[in-house]
């Protein structure tokens, strides 16, 4: 319902799924090629293919929010950075899940070696980029009150 | 056919870095000319390069004055391409967009 009324509340509501699987995923599919362990490969490639679909899905929404929240924002350039990296982080989850599926495919078999140490470098810079697009989401939150609704000082609207 | 995907992959990558998002600059409160790089029509914004390369975000307000031929337009005039004019207010590192000339 408050979401219906404030469309940049759908932002903080979609991005922490995406957030909490892409980061696992890069945790588990590492364990799973290091350790040479199918079920962990298994595990980090579904967590991969959903935060990904996610990450798009949080795009989606940071972009209806960005509309909103700009205007009053005092130093802006910072939700720009944040938007430029999540768009980067969220290409290399999808080349990394675009892997993830070819080997699923079998289309992968002579190079699935190669394409599973490939995945690990995308997850692994995709997840520090994706820790750094939430600090800055968080900057953009606490520092600049970025989509947030101050209540008046006596709180009356809550009586 | 492991060159074939390599190239691919590096190709993509480096497809990916440079079509993510785009770079924008502050300026001071004052006047400038450009041309209209980009305009995003639902959020009222618009990007603006000027002259010495510089890219701004332009947000428009309740406030924003936007003409043309000395008389004022609804925003949907605004189209790529375009010369325009304007004075922004520099608020923190924000942009508020105080008067838009359409000039051709």
């Amino acid at each position: 319902m408050l979401c219906a009324l404030r469309p940049e509340l759908l932002h903080p509501l979609s991005v922490h799924l995406p957030l909490a699987a892409l980061l696992l995923a890069a945790v588990i599919f590492s364990w799973g090629v290091f350790f040479k362990n199918p079920l962990a490969l298994r595990m980090g490639g579904i967590l991969t293919i959903i935060g990904t679909v996610g990450a798009w899905f949080s795009i989606y929404t940071g972009d209806l929010a960005d509309g909103i929240v700009s205007r009053t924002l005092c130093d802006p350039t910072v939700l720009k950075t944040h938007e430029n990296y999540a768009l980067t982080a969220t290409w290399i989850f999808s080349m990394a899940s675009l892997l993830i599926l070819l080997d699923l495919f079998k289309i992968l078999a002579y190079l699935r070696y190669w394409a599973n140490i490939l995945v690990v470098l995308l997850l692994i810079s995709g997840a520090g980029l994706l820790i750094y697009v939430g600090s800055l989401g968080s900057e953009l939150v606490y520092e600049q009150a970025a989509g947030v609704s101050i209540p008046s000082e006596d709180c009356s609207e809550f009586d | 056919m492991k060159k074939i995907v390599f190239a691919l992959t590096i190709a993509f990558t480096a497809f990916t870095f440079n079509s993510c998002g785009e770079n924008t600059d502050v300026v001071d409160s004052g006047t400038y000319q450009g041309n209209v790089k980009e305009v995003e029509a639902d959020k009222t914004e618009i990007y603006v390069e000027t002259a010495d390369g510089k890219v701004l975000e332009l947000y428009f307000t309740e406030g924003t004055v936007l003409t043309q031929n000395g008389e004022t337009v609804e925003f949907e005039v605004l189209k790529e391409g375009q010369k325009v004019e304007v004075e922004v207010e520099k608020k923190g590192k924000r942009l508020d967009p105080l008067k838009v000339t359409i000039m051709e």
